[in-house]
C-alpha cells in the first residue's frame, strides 16, 4: 500500500513536473533566449512609431526674388483610438468630408465592446489645407458641443472626441502653371519630379532624419533637429517668362502648332532668362500631370531633341568662316544640286539661285550651297566643329531630363558621307534647343560659348552662393563671330523678314525642318524654327523659337519669324535697352 | 469527536506569508495594470481586491480555527446549498443580474462557481474517506462521478467551461490519491477513446457549415482551430492578445521594464492585463526574474499544502489539502500556459495575483482548510 501510493504521487509529480519544466523552458526560450530580440523588436513596433522628419523644403525665387515655389501649411487628420469615444461618428466624417469609405475606416478604427483600445493612431486622410481643416473643425464641434448630439446604431453618443490634425509643410506653387516646365514638382514623398525640383531634389529637400518615437504620452521624446534645405534664386525674370508664355501660346494657336518652345538667354553669362515650354500645367495639382502630358511627350520641349533643320547653318557657316574654308565674300554658282555621298542635295525651292556670295547663301537659306561649304571643309574639320560647339553632349543646365540628341561622327556606324551633306543644314542630326542656344552663344558673345544655367545662387544656411558663368570654350574666334552676326544681320535686313525690329539690329536665322517618321521624310508637317539675336553690336539677348507642326505654314520665316519679333520687341521694354540709336548716341567717344 | 486543544505552533507561517506576498503582488500589479483605463479606475478596481483580500485573510483565519473534521459533517448541507444555488442563478441569474454566472451584493459580484471548487473539494474528500474500503468497486467510482455532476452540470450550463474542468480535475485527483484501480483508469481511457472516436466523425458530419447549425458552433471550432494555427494578422480575438502576451513577456528581458514602465501593458496592446493575462503584465514589468519569482512562489505554496497533506491526521484531513494543491496547480499550469501560447485560452486567473474577487475568496478559504489541517496534525513532540 505505501508503495502504491508512493507511485500514485511519483506519477503525478512526474506529470505536472513535465509541464513546470515545459512553462520554465518557454519562459526561457522568449524571455532570454534565443526568441527574446524577435519579440523585443515586436514590441518596439507596438509602442513606437518611425517617424521621418522631413525638414522644410528649399524655396525657389525668381532673380529678382520673387517666390515661385513656397511651402504652406497642410494638415493631416487621424484619430486617437485611445480616446477615440464613438468609432461610428468618426467614420461618418471621414466619410462625409473625407470622402473615405465608411465601412473600410469603422473596421479599421472599431475595437468593438472594447473600452481599452491600444494607443493607436490611425491616419484618415493627409494633406489637408488650413481652409479644409477649417470645415472639419466646424463639423466637430458642431457635434461635441451639441448637447443632444444624437446616438449612431451602435447606441452611443456621437463624438468625435479622439480626432486630431497634425500640421506639416507642403509645396506650393503661387504663379501655378508659370515656369512649370522649369520648375517641376514634387511628390508627397517630398520627391521631386522634372526640372530644377528633380535637378536639385538633394539640395532642396535637406537631410531627413528618421526617429522611433514612443506612443506613450508619458514619455519624453526626443525629436532630432533638421536642417532646412537650401533655396535656389533661378536665373528666370518672371516677368519675362510670363510674357514669353503669352507670346508662344498665342503664337501656337494662330500656327495651329502642336506645340513649342521660346528660350531667352543672356549670351554674355548663359543666364536662362525665360524657358517658356508648351504645354504648361498647373503644379499644385501635380497628380493631374497625366491629364496635360501624354506618355513620353517632354516635360520641357526646350531641353528636348529635334532635327532643327536650317536654323542649324549658323553652325555650319561659323565653322567654315572660322577655319577659314571660305570668306565672306566666296561667291557660289548655285545649280540648284549637289551630290554629296551619292545622294543628291536640292533647295528648299528645288530652283537654281546661280552666282551668290556667302550672306545670299544664308539669306536664301541654299542647302545647295551649305552642303557645298561642309566638304569645302571636309568631314574632319566638320565635326571637330560640331563636337567644340558641344553637340552630342549634355549642355549641363541645371534642369532634369535633358537629353544629348544624336551626333553622328564619321566612323561611326550609322554616319555616311552623305551625313555630311545633310548636317550641314540641320537634317539627320538631332540637337536640344538648349544645345543650340549654347552654340549659338559664342556667336553673340564674341566667340565665348556660355554654358546655360538656369540657377543664379543657392542660399544654403544663411549663406548665398552665387554661381559664376562659364565658358564652355571658344569654338571660334570673336572676329568670326562678329562677321558671322553682321552678316545674318545683313540677310534678314535684305529678305526685310518678319523678324526684324524696329529701332533694333538684330541678327538671326530661319529653319524650317522635315520631320523624319519611320518611313523617311515623308510627312507634309514640319518643325518650324528661328534663333536671333541681338542688339548685333552688343548682344544682350539670345531667342530660340520652335514650333512644332504648324498647320496654317509649314514655313520658319512664315510662322517662327514673327514670334521672335514680338519676343524682342517685349524684351527690350522688360529689360531697359534702349534704341541702337539712342544707345550709341549716349556712349561717350 | 472531540474538538482538541490547538497549538499555533503547528500554523504554517511559510504558507501565509508566501499567500501574502503573492496577494500583495497582485494588488500592486493590478494597480499598474488598469493604469489610464478610467473605467477600471473609477469602477474601483484595486480596492474591491483590496477589500477581498483583507475578508479573505480573516476567512482564512476564521477557517483555520474551526476544526476541518466539523466540514465532513457539514458535506452534505454544504453540496445541497450550493447546487441549489447554481440552480436558482441558473434560472434566474439572467433576469436579475444578466448573468447566470453571478449574483450582485451591492457594488461587488460574486461568482459561486469559484466557492463551488472548495466545496467539491470537500464533499468528495467527505466521500472518499468514506469509502475508502470500496474502492476496488466501480460503483465507487461512477458514484463519485455522479456527485461531481450533479453539481458541475449546473456551472457547465451556465455556460462555464473552464471552472467546470476545473471541479472535474479536482475529483479526477482525488479519485487518483484515494486508490482509483488502474483498471478502472484503462476502462475510463477506453471508453473516453471509443467516445471520440465516435464523437468527432459524427460532429463534423452533423455540422452544416452553411447555416452553422449542428452541435457545435463556428465559433468552437475556429478556437480550436485558432490554437493549432494561430492566424497573426488578428487585430483583436483570443490568439492576438495571445500573441501580445507573447510580445509582453518576451519584451521583458532579464529584469523587465520596470513597474508602471512595462509598453505592452501601459500602452494596452494586452488586454484583461489585470485578470487572466497578469502573468504577461508582471513578465514585462519584472521580466524573467520576476515571473520566475512568482512561480516559485506558486510552487511554494503547493508544496506547503501538500506537506499538511502528508502530514494531516486522517484521511479526510490529507485528501482537503491535496485537493487544494490539486486546485492550485492546475490553475496556476493552465493559466501560465495559455500566457505562454502552451494552452488554448480559457478563462482561468492565476491563483492569488489575478484580479477577481471570488476567485481571490476562494483560494484562501482553500488556504485555511489546508491551514486547519497542518494546526491539528498529528503530534510529534519529542
Amino acid at each position: 500500500m505505501k508503495t502504491d501510493q508512493f507511485l500514485r504521487y511519483t506519477a503525478l509529480a512526474v506529470m505536472f513536473g513535465v509541464m513546470a519544466l515545459a512553462i520554465i523552458g518557454k519562459l526561457v526560450q522568449i524571455q532570454v533566449f534565443p526568441q527574446k530580440e524577435e519579440f523585443e523588436k515586436l514590441n518596439q513596433y507596438h509602442s513606437y512609431e518611425f517617424r521621418t522628419l522631413e525638414p522644410a523644403r528649399g524655396q525657389i525665387y525668381d532673380r529678382w526674388g520673387h517666390l515661385l515655389a513656397g511651402n504652406e501649411e497642410v494638415f493631416e487628420i487621424g484619430v486617437d483610438l485611445a480616446s477615440m469615444r464613438n468609432p461610428e461618428s468618426v467614420a461618418l466624417m471621414a466619410s462625409t468630408l473625407l470622402g473615405k469609405d465608411y465601412t473600410e475606416t469603422l473596421n479599421a478604427i472599431d475595437f468593438g465592446e472594447d473600452e481599452d483600445a491600444p494607443y493607436l493612431y490611425y491616419r484618415l486622410a493627409d494633406y489637408i489645407p488650413a481652409d479644409k481643416k477649417a470645415e472639419i473643425e466646424q463639423y466637430i464641434e458642431r457635434i461635441d458641443q451639441n448637447s443632444e448630439p444624437g446616438t449612431s446604431a451602435n447606441g452611443k453618443t456621437h463624438s468625435l472626441v479622439g480626432v486630431v490634425f497634425r500640421p506639416h509643410l507642403a509645396r506650393t506653387y503661387p504663379e501655378a502653371t508659370l515656369g512649370s516646365n522649369i520648375l517641376g514638382f514634387v511628390s508627397q514623398e517630398n520627391l521631386g519630379y522634372f526640372g530644377v525640383e528633380q535637378h536639385y531634389n538633394n539640395l532642396l529637400a535637406g537631410i531627413s532624419k528618421s526617429v522611433w518615437v514612443s506612443l506613450d504620452p508619458n514619455l519624453a521624446a526626443e525629436i532630432p533637429e533638421t536642417s532646412t534645405g537650401a533655396s535656389l534664386v533661378l536665373t528666370i525674370d518672371r516677368e519675362i517668362q510670363a510674357s514669353v508664355e503669352e507670346i508662344l501660346d498665342k503664337a501656337i494657336q494662330s500656327s495651329g502648332a502642336e506645340g513649342g518652345t521660346i528660350l531667352v538667354m543672356d549670351p554674355k553669362t548663359g543666364d536662362m532668362l525665360a524657358m517658356a515650354s508648351n504645354p504648361r500645367m498647373d503644379l499644385n495639382e501635380y497628380w493631374r500631370v497625366g491629364d496635360f502630358f501624354k506618355t513620353d511627350q517632354p516635360f520641357n520641349l526646350g531641353v528636348h531633341s529635334y532635327e532643327p533643320g536650317s536654323v542649324f547653318k549658323v553652325i555650319t557657316m561659323a565653322s567654315a568662316l572660322d577655319s577659314g574654308a571660305v570668306k565672306r565674300n566666296t561667291t557660289f554658282l548655285d545649280t540648284g544640286a549637289i551630290n554629296v555621298g551619292g545622294i543628291t542635295i536640292h533647295n528648299w525651292d528645288w530652283g537654281a539661285w546661280g552666282q551668290q556670295d556667302m550672306t545670299g547663301c544664308l539669306q536664301h537659306s541654299l542647302n545647295v550651297c551649305l552642303a557645298w561649304i561642309a566638304t569645302q571643309m571636309g568631314a574632319n574639320t566638320f565635326y571637330q566643329y560640331l563636337r567644340d560647339f558641344g553637340f552630342g553632349h549634355l549642355s549641363g543646365v541645371e534642369l532634369a531630363g535633358e537629353v544629348t540628341g544624336h551626333l553622328k561622327l564619321p566612323g561611326d556606324g550609322d554616319w555616311y558621307v552623305a551625313d555630311l551633306g545633310t548636317n550641314s543644314f540641320g537634317q539627320g542630326i538631332s540637337v536640344t534647343p538648349i544645345q543650340m542656344l549654347m552654340a549659338i552663344s559664342a556667336v553673340a558673345n564674341n566667340g565665348n560659348m556660355m554654358v546655360p544655367h538656369v540657377v543664379k545662387s543657392v542660399i544654403n544656411q544663411d549663406r548665398q552662393f552665387e554661381v559664376a558663368p562659364q565658358i564652355a570654350g571658344t569654338p571660334i574666334s570673336a572676329q568670326t563671330a562678329h562677321t558671322l552676326t553682321d552678316m545674318l544681320a545683313i540677310s534678314l535686313e535684305q529678305e526685310a523678314s518678319v523678324a526684324l525690329v524696329e529701332g533694333y539690329r538684330v541678327a538671326g536665322k530661319t529653319g524650317t525642318a522635315e520631320i523624319a517618321g519611320e518611313g523617311g521624310y515623308t510627312s507634309s508637317l514640319t518643325n518650324a524654327s528661328f534663333v536671333g539675336w541681338g542688339p548685333v553690336d552688343d548682344p544682350q539677348f539670345l531667342v530660340y523659337v520652335w514650333l512644332q507642326k504648324p498647320t496654317t505654314s509649314p514655313w520658319g520665316s512664315v510662322v517662327a519669324a514673327p514670334v521672335f519679333s514680338e519676343v524682342v520687341n517685349r524684351l527690350v521694354v522688360l529689360m531697359d535697352i534702349p534704341p541702337d540709336g539712342i544707345r550709341q548716341a549716349m556712349v561717350v567717344p | 469527536m472531540k474538538v482538541r486543544e490547538i497549538s499555533w505552533r503547528y500554523f504554517d507561517f511559510w504558507l501565509l506569508g508566501a499567500v501574502a506576498l503573492l496577494t500583495i503582488f497582485g494588488v500592486t500589479m493590478i494597480r499598474s495594470a488598469i493604469a489610464g483605463n478610467l473605467e477600471l479606475i473609477e469602477g474601483n478596481t484595486v480596492q474591491k481586491q483590496i477589500i477581498f483580500a483583507v475578508g479573505g485573510f480573516v476567512v482564512m483565519m476564521l477557517v483555520a480555527v474551526i476544526d476541518y473534521r466539523l466540514l465532513a459533517a457539514l458535506s452534505r448541507p454544504l453540496y445541497i446549498g450550493m447546487t441549489g444555488l447554481l440552480i436558482a442563478l441558473n434560472l434566474i441569474g439572467g433576469a436579475l443580474f444578466g448573468s447566470a454566472r453571478w449574483f450582485r451584493l451591492g457594488p461587488i459580484l460574486i461568482q459561486p462557481s469559484e466557492l463551488a471548487k472548495i466545496v467539491m473539494i470537500i464533499v468528495l474528500a467527505d466521500f472518499f474517506t468514506q469509502n475508502q474500503g470500496q474502492m476496488h468497486k466501480i460503483q465507487t467510482v461512477i458514484r463519485s462521478f455522479i456527485w461531481t455532476m450533479g453539481l458541475t452540470i449546473w456551472i457547465l450550463l451556465q455556460p462555464d467551461l473552464s471552472t467546470s474542468v476545473v471541479i472535474f480535475v479536482i475529483w479526477a485527483a482525488l479519485l487518483w490519491a484515494a486508490g482509483l484501480e488502474l483498471k478502472h483508469l484503462f476502462m475510463a481511457g477506453g471508453a473516453g477513446l471509443i467516445v471520440i472516436a465516435v464523437a468527432v466523425p459524427l460532429l463534423i458530419v452533423n455540422y452544416d457549415p452553411e447555416n452553422d447549425t449542428g452541435l457545435i458552433k463556428a465559433y468552437q471550432i475556429e478556437r480550436v482551430l485558432n490554437f493549432i494555427a494561430p492566424e497573426e494578422e488578428a487585430r483583436y480575438g483570443s490568439n492576438y492578445n495571445v500573441q501580445q502576451a507573447l510580445i509582453s513577456i518576451g519584451s521583458g528581458g532579464w529584469f523587465g521594464q520596470g513597474y508602471e514602465s512595462g509598453s505592452q501593458v501601459q500602452l494596452r496592446f494586452l488586454k484583461v492585463r489585470h485578470s487572466d493575462f497578469i502573468f504577461s503584465a508582471l513578465s514585462q514589468e519584472f521580466g524573467f526574474t520576476g515571473a520566475v519569482f512568482v512561480l516559485l512562489m506558486i510552487f511554494f505554496v503547493i508544496w506547503r499544502c501538500l506537506r499538511a497533506a502528508r502530514l494531516a491526521a486522517d484521511t479526510f484531513g490529507a485528501l482537503l489539502a491535496y485537493g487544494v494543491a490539486a486546485l492550485f496547480t492546475f490553475q496556476a499550469i493552465v493559466n501560465v500556459g495559455m500566457n505562454l501560447r502552451l494552452l488554448p485560452v480559457t478563462g482561468l486567473v492565476l491563483p492569488f495575483v489575478s484580479y477577481g474577487g471570488s476567485s481571490l475568496l476562494s483560494m484562501l478559504l482553500g488556504i485555511g482548510l489546508v491551514e486547519s489541517v497542518v494546526l491539528r496534525h498529528k503530534a510529534l513532540e519529542f
